[in-house]
């Protein structure tokens, strides 16, 4: 028996001792990964550092936040709030008794002025406050697939419980959101001629054109006992029915602005405007505020103050900061 | 064959009955199984009743008992396990427990989310689980399939056949060949070697590498050959398969004999063969049945300290939520009324419950749900799967494969074992470190000596090295080109050797030393008496290394008879001249303990009696003749000298004896060596009364090799703030010299020495009464503790006062660890810069451990080579063991395996450091983005009437975790580096911040759930309030969900580029993870809204985007999210820095070289301090009294009996008898009696 063979049988273990060691070697192999020395950049937050990235920060800043300011200083806005105005004094007390009464004539008047000149596109807005569109159980009352399609008429589960007339049969749209549509109306006439209030493209394209079906018509709307808003027009299909649409994507807080319409001519400073509105909207019973609000748009959409003024903020104390971080390096450097 | 037919009778009538036999049998031998007392390293496992019987070489008569096979398996799960008990694993972690609860509630209409938002992540969670498990589990598997599949040779009808391991059976004769491992437990039957004995390595199974003894039964020494063995027809009977290594009772009955077995006939699987041809065996115990597989423990699962802080922070996120889903359902119940007629609140329909005025105290109730549901996202679900992913890449990328750890020589790299402990490592405090195998390589290496007062040896010791170089004297090591190295032989000095010695000034004393040295002894002669070939076995490596010494300086000693030595001697009359003497032995005094000494009388050829004695210096000293002044004071000298720079030192005297004295004395040595009753206290006294008046010749320095790089290892671990405690079962003379060789004390410090070897406790225990004993031990360490604490107290006061060191042996140490004495200990231990504990037996090295884990609540680390330190690794926080050359027990108990002690510095300053910075980014990251991230919800929660609507789609609220936010967490896991590997080990001080938890304090915790906040409310107000007015040209406004999208955009910019802010050094990968977490939103974005009709969400990523006021708030929101975070940092770093920024700060200019240079070996710039304290240890001081006394023999103290706590009695002269009883086994019997 040559002792050489022997190790032909010795364990596993015992295979890297013999000659064959090079072969066995569980020498671990060279790779930068795993011996972490990837190449890297190591930033480090020095006092130099520091100065000029707020430097820098203000430098961006400043000018974006004035274009910006500036942008929203062109929009001219025009805020009317009426839900008060417009109840009449004998039933100053009891708004709601007479926002709910079907007698009582809705209709108001009122007169102001255009303070600076206003050039066309000029947007009607009204804006709720008060108003949750985006509690939980509203939001969800609505069916995506009735909106869209004819044959899911019958799919009004998450409507409740606005989702069937009382013989069963399926409300479309159904839901709450549509069921409370918003029901004030208002006409604007500028020197005793009226304003064309234009509907059309009051709402996102892409909620028209696909979340809206064009062969969708309503059907056993406000039909049951209770009258939450509007009512609709039952020949247009729910893709032109604009402000539905527009009411439909329900906004994020409880303040909220949404589209009426378009007003396609220029106002004149000074002109004064004499509104007739249809005060239907009962937010009388949770203190509601209703503001019909003239407004012009530019690149940055409407009057946004805020965005400008919170970035000149901003940089203004990324330049602030930059300056006492060097005045302490050049007088107390560490 | 008589015999044989017995066993068959047996056989068939047990395959009639298999269950008849046992009893059967069991009458047969009544009582001849005695009960043993268990020691095993594990738990103590209850004996199985009855006993198993085994036919051997007979595999059908064992066919109907049905023993296990042998092929063994590890694995966790098979096919069909896999998934209820991996799923059930997953479950008992209480985040993944809530997501199911969760998940199963979010099906419930009170949810206002779909289950996808918290099912997806939850399945994703799993799914990377549950692969991970099979990984691993099929990794154990296919090592299982190696083992089962090794081969062995198997007796087959007269032949050996090569079969795999998994097809030995029980009752099967097997050969296993030199250096092969054994496959099961096997009964020895025949050994190449000439009486049945053979010699296995048990290092697998206790560390131990020093050989064992096996030895067949006589009657079986003959069944070698194939021929032979096939006839070997007999009945084991033994005790259950039970995982005591070190029991073994049984029975062989054969040729109608009753033979007794021990666990000498035993060859364990686990073993391996060694210096022996080949074993034939019968195997006994199979597969899971063999002694080592009972015995493997489940490693207890260990959790770090992190991950336990962080179950904490987990419960606080629990609180948390329970407050947020309270304020929310309290505020619906307030909100909830008739008056907002649009949402029909009283409308009666199913689920309207939640928002009914009438019934508040449900509204509350519900609503809790629905915002329990909704918060869920606070729960950072992907954080345990994230960190567990860190942690293995970590241990198997990095630490597994770091060249700086793998040690070529025995061809070992790092191995982390348990893949959860990484970032413990980088908070240890307490070092506790076996010694032999760990801080010495148990390797004894002639080094220097001292003979009539000359000092011989030009070696410069580690500790002398590191001395020097700290004070700034680079040491040339001019070595002689002839120098002669081998193992145990370190020494260089021209003037000895090849007889150059005659010219030295006192030539007779050389001539005496070497005399002695090769006299004196208990070595054992093995092999070829060759001086190239001998192998010496001795008791103790510090022997071996003096014969060594003696045999190149020409005193070869090459055979060992009951009655002589013989020694081949050079140069000794003339130069050149090589002669074989033979001293007659006469008399051997042994070593012992309380002796420390051993002595030879022998005769010369010339018929002069000559006692030679080597000991330790103070009992030589007081046993020398008077006179020789010089030399005495001399020598001493040395000796300190010796002792000082970590050597073990021997003294070497001789004496003359003449016939008629020695006569008369030795009727009294045979009187007290036939006597029956106290023999070893009467032969040492016997043995004083002619170990007097000495001559001294000279003494021996051997240098007990430590492992490389060991006092380096130590000093940078002590400037890391890691204390380090040497626990060892050496003499305490020893221990305080390794101590003194690895730097850990030095003469500067005050050591409080607590020692059972003192006059009052030996009385007490001459006495003999246990009570009294125990009852003066306690009085005395108690008082000694009380003397220590005191003084300590007042070195501590005093600002300059010296450090502390104790030591303390085992005996001591079992009642300062009493209850009473504990917390003094604890405290006097607290204040000591070093401890060492010798003497301990394994369970006490577990009890200091555990005091310092429990007592004081540090985090400790044992590192130990060796079976005794399996307790200390197991009760450690982390377990280290020293993989490699020897065994695997501490590496089987230990979470990381490493092939060195030095390399304890990489694992612990860079990979443990590292792991714990990164592990704490990730894991207050993982809370910051998700305390963001559900805040942000909260706050919208308020303007939705509490009504619990969501504020982001479901699908990605789901993905926002285990996508858009999870790659980049996992880089800083990785990449993050503060400072480079090797400044991690310049600066040790920077392990102190790990320590000290600088950066997973409740305070850090705090910073960021305050920013956390800040970001979160910036996030949402900033992005809502602006929602008001139009936000194109065309004049249209946002709905929710086109402000929840932009925020949600914000909110995925703002925590990744957060994340960016967090990273020391930034990769690439760093890059395309952060830069792909917000691309794939975007991406994620277009597609999920394109899909039509799916949801709110429909399009509005491409309406946003078509706004320029989406641009100007994903430029703007995160900056100023960030401001308050970077203000901060900057503030941070500017005022109150870290210590490992300021290292950045230092460093920054340089290129991290990718060469290799260890700056270990760079010298350390002083600081202040330490230039003090190595000016004022230059100065003049009081020379220490250490002289390092080295007569110490682990081999003696076998770990059988250490695990009982008592010390086997030392029989240094089995070793000779056994040598007689090789060659001339009459001569040795007569002689005995």
């Amino acid at each position: 028996m040559p002792p050489e063979t022997s190790t032909s049988s010795a364990g596993g273990k015992e295979g890297s001792s013999g000659p064959s060691s090079k072969k066995n070697s569980k020498k671990p192999k060279y790779s930068k990964f795993s011996q972490q020395e990837l190449p890297a950049w190591k930033p480090i937050l020095t006092p130099g550092w520091v100065i000029s990235i707020f430097a820098f920060t203000g430098i961006i800043f400043i000018p974006i936040g004035l274009a910006s300011l500036y942008a929203s200083e062109k929009v001219v806005e025009l805020p009317f709030q009426y839900d008060q105005k417009c109840i009449p004094s004998e039933y100053s007390n009891n708004a709601e008794a007479y926002i709910k009464s079907t007698t009582t004539n809705k209709t108001c008047t009122a007169t102001f002025k255009v303070e600076k000149t206003m050039k066309s596109p000029i947007y009607v807005y009204y804006q709720l406050t008060n108003y949750f569109q985006n509690h939980r159980r509203y939001v969800k009352s609505k069916s995506e697939d009735q909106l869209r399609q004819k044959s899911a008429e019958e799919d009004t589960d998450d409507c409740k419980p606005e989702a069937r007339t009382p013989d069963g049969q399926p409300i479309v749209p159904c839901g709450l959101i549509a069921w409370s549509l918003f029901n004030d109306t208002y006409k604007i006439k500028v020197k005793g001629k009226h304003l064309k209030i234009s509907k059309k493209n009051i709402a996102w394209q892409s909620d028209q054109t696909k979340k809206f079906g064009s062969d969708v018509y309503p059907k056993n709307f406000q039909a049951g006992g209770l009258i939450g808003g509007a009512k609709l027009n039952e020949s247009i299909p729910l893709s032109g029915q604009e402000d539905l649409i527009v009411w439909m994507r329900t906004a994020a807080l409880s303040t909220f602005r949404k589209l009426y319409g378009k007003i396609e001519t220029d106002l004149e400073a000074n002109e004064e405007l004499s509104l007739v509105i249809e005060n239907n909207y009962n937010t009388y019973s949770f203190g509601g505020k209703k503001t019909l609000v003239l407004s012009t748009a530019t690149w940055i959409g409407g009057k946004n103050d805020f965005l400008g003024l919170a970035y000149i903020f901003i940089g203004g104390l990324s330049l602030f900061f930059a300056v006492c971080f060097l005045l302490m390096y050049l007088f107390k450097p560490r | 064959m008589s015999g044989w037919e017995r066993v068959r009778t047996s056989s068939s009538s047990s395959s009639r009955s298999p269950h008849g036999m046992g009893s059967n049998a069991f009458r047969e031998l009544p009582n001849r199984i005695p009960s043993s007392r268990t020691i095993q390293l594990g738990r103590v496992q209850p004996q199985a009743p009855g006993h198993r019987t085994v036919f051997c070489n007979d595999r059908d008569a064992n066919l109907p008992v049905r023993f296990k096979g042998n092929s063994i398996s590890t694995t966790k799960y098979n096919v069909f396990t896999f998934l209820p008990k991996a799923l059930f694993e997953q479950f008992r972690r209480v985040a993944n427990l809530y997501f199911l609860t969760i998940s199963i509630l979010s099906t419930t209409p009170i949810s206002p989310v779909s289950p996808i938002t918290n099912v997806a992540p939850l399945s994703l969670v799993l799914l990377i689980s549950l692969m991970k498990e099979a990984f691993e589990d099929s990794k154990r598997f296919q090592n299982d399939l190696a083992v089962n599949n090794n081969l062995i040779d198997v007796l087959q009808d007269q032949k050996w056949v090569s079969m795999p391991w998994k097809r030995v059976q029980v009752g099967d004769v097997i050969r296993v060949k030199q250096d092969g491992f054994f496959p099961a437990d096997l009964l020895c039957l025949a050994s190449t070697n000439p009486d049945g004995v053979c010699y296995i390595e048990t290092s697998n199974l206790d560390g131990e590498t020093n050989l064992k003894i096996r030895k067949a039964l006589e009657k079986t020494w003959d069944y070698l050959t194939p021929e032979k063995a096939s006839e070997f027809k007999g009945e084991v009977q033994c005790e259950q398969p039970n995982n005591s290594l070190y029991t073994f009772t049984g029975n062989l009955i054969f040729q109608k004999q009753t033979l007794p077995l021990s666990p000498n006939q035993l060859l364990l699987r686990g073993c391996s063969l060694r210096n022996t041809e080949y074993v034939v065996g019968v195997v006994i115990f199979t597969g899971q049945e063999t002694k080592v597989m009972m015995n493997t423990m489940n490693v207890p699962s260990k959790r770090s300290t992190l991950e336990r802080k962080l179950d904490k922070l987990i419960l606080a996120l629990f609180a948390t939520l329970f407050v947020m889903c309270l304020l929310g359902a309290i505020g619906s119940g307030i909100f909830v009324s008739n008056k907002y007629f649009y949402l029909r609140p009283n409308a009666g329909d199913e689920g309207s419950g939640q928002f009914n005025p009438g019934n508040r105290l449900l509204v509350i109730t519900l609503t809790m749900f629905t915002l329990i549901t909704l918060y869920s996202s606070i729960i950072p679900i992907s954080l345990y799967v994230s960190i567990e992913m860190i942690k293995f890449i970590q241990c198997t990328q990095f630490i597994n494969k770091d060249l700086r750890m793998y040690h070529s020589e025995t061809n070992t790299p790092a191995l982390a074992r348990t893949s959860n402990l990484n970032e413990e490592l980088g908070q240890v405090e307490y070092i506790f470190s076996d010694k032999t195998g760990t801080l010495t390589r148990n390797l004894m290496e002639f080094f220097k000596c001292s003979i009539g007062g000359e000092i011989y040896g030009n070696g410069i010791t580690e500790i002398e090295r590191g001395l020097a170089e700290r004070n700034g004297i680079k040491i040339q090591e001019n070595r002689s080109a002839n120098v002669v190295q081998e193992k145990g032989f370190n020494f260089d000095d021209a003037r000895l050797m090849r007889g150059a010695w005659r010219n030295e000034p006192n030539p007779d004393s050389c001539k005496e030393f070497f005399r002695c040295l090769a006299i004196c002894h208990t070595v054992l002669p093995e092999g070829d008496e060759s001086p190239e070939k001998i192998r010496y076995q001795a008791a103790s490596p510090d022997e071996a290394a003096l014969v060594i010494a003696a045999k190149n300086f020409g005193f070869f000693f090459y055979r060992r008879t009951p009655t002589s030595i013989y020694v081949r001697e050079s140069h000794v009359e003339k130069m050149g001249k090589i002669q074989d003497v033979s001293y007659e032995i006469l008399n051997v005094l042994e070593f012992n303990s309380t002796r420390k000494r051993q002595s030879v009388v022998c005769r010369h050829p010339d018929g002069r009696l000559v006692l030679y004695c080597k000991g330790a210096d103070s009992v030589i000293y007081e046993r020398l003749a008077d006179g020789y002044n010089d030399i005495k004071k001399v020598t001493r000298n040395h000796l300190e000298r010796f002792g000082s720079s970590g050597l073990r030192t021997l003294c070497l005297a001789y004496k003359e004896l003449p016939p008629d004295l020695y006569e008369s004395w030795n009727e009294k040595f045979i009187h007290a060596k036939s006597s029956l009753r106290d023999r070893e206290k009467k032969l040492d006294e016997v043995a004083e009364l002619v170990e007097n008046g000495l001559v001294l010749i000279g003494c021996t320095a051997i240098e007990d090799k430590l492992q490389e790089g060991v006092p380096t290892t130590i000093e940078t671990l002590q400037r890391a703030g890691i204390k380090i405690w040497v626990l060892t079962g050496d003499k305490v003379e020893t221990a305080i010299n390794i101590a003194y060789a690895c730097n850990l004390i030095n003469n500067e410090m005050k050591q409080f020495v607590i020692s059972s070897e003192t006059d009052v406790i030996r009385e007490a225990e001459e006495r003999g009464d246990q009570v009294e004993i125990a009852h003066v031990i306690k009085e005395e360490v108690k008082r000694e503790l009380k003397n220590c604490l005191e003084e300590a107290q007042s070195c501590l006061s005093s600002l300059s006062g010296p450090k502390l060191a104790l030591v303390i042996d085992g005996k001591c140490l079992m009642y300062a660890l009493d209850p009473s004495l504990r917390v003094m200990l604890l405290n006097l231990s607290l204040n000591c810069h070093a401890v060492v504990c010798c003497r301990v037996s394994p369970l006490q090295k577990a009890q200091v451990t555990s005091l310092v884990k429990k007592g004081a609540r540090k985090i400790t680390l044992s590192i130990g080579d060796g079976a005794n330190d399996v307790s200390m690794i197991q009760a450690a926080h982390v377990g280290v063991g020293i993989s490699g050359l020897e065994g695997m027990q501490a590496v089987m108990a230990s979470d990381f395996a490493i092939a060195q002690f030095r390399y304890l510095a990489d694992l612990l300053l860079v990979h443990g450091r590292w792991s714990y910075l990164r592990i704490c980014k990730v894991v207050t990251y993982f809370f910051y983005k998700n305390l963001t991230f559900t805040l942000i919800q909260f706050w919208f929660t308020f303007q939705t009437g509490f009504s619990g609507q969501r504020f982001y789609d479901d699908w990605f609220q789901s993905l926002y975790n285990v996508i858009f936010t999870a790659l980049p967490v996992i880089m800083v896991g990785l990449f993050d580096k503060d400072v480079s590997a090797s400044l991690s080990v310049k600066y040790p001080e920077l392990y102190m911040e790990g320590i000290r938890n600088v950066f997973f304090k409740w305070r850090v915790v705090a910073i960021w759930a305050f920013f956390s906040v800040y970001q979160s409310l910036i996030l949402y107000y900033f992005v809502s309030t602006a929602s008001l007015t139009a936000k194109n040209s065309a004049g249209l406004t946002f709905g929710v969900w086109d402000v929840s999208t932009l925020a949600f955009t914000c909110v995925v910019i703002t925590v990744n580029l957060r994340f960016l802010m967090i990273c020391n050094s930034i990769t690439k990968w760093h890059i395309i993870s952060v830069g792909g977490s917000i691309l794939s939103w975007f991406i994620f974005a277009f597609i999920y809204c394109a899909i039509i009709g799916k949801g709110n969400t429909y399009f509005v990523i491409y309406d946003l985007m078509s706004t320029i006021y989406f641009y100007l708030s994903i430029i703007f929101v995160p900056v100023v999210a960030l401001f308050g975070d970077f203000v901060y940092q900057g503030i941070q770093r500017w005022f109150f820095p870290y210590d490992y920024q300021i290292v950045q700060e230092t460093h920054r200019h340089e290129v991290e070289g990718t060469s290799r240079a260890r700056l270990l070996e760079i010298e350390n710039q002083l600081t202040p301090a330490e230039a003090r304290s190595y000016a004022i240890s230059q100065l003049p001081r009081e020379i220490s009294k250490h002289t390092g006394f080295a007569f110490d023999s682990p081999g003696y103290e076998s770990f059988f009996a250490s695990q009982l706590g008592v010390y086997a009695p030392q029989k240094a002269w089995d070793v000779a008898r056994r040598a007689s009883a090789k060659t001339k086994p009459k001569v040795h019997r007569k002689n005995d009696s």
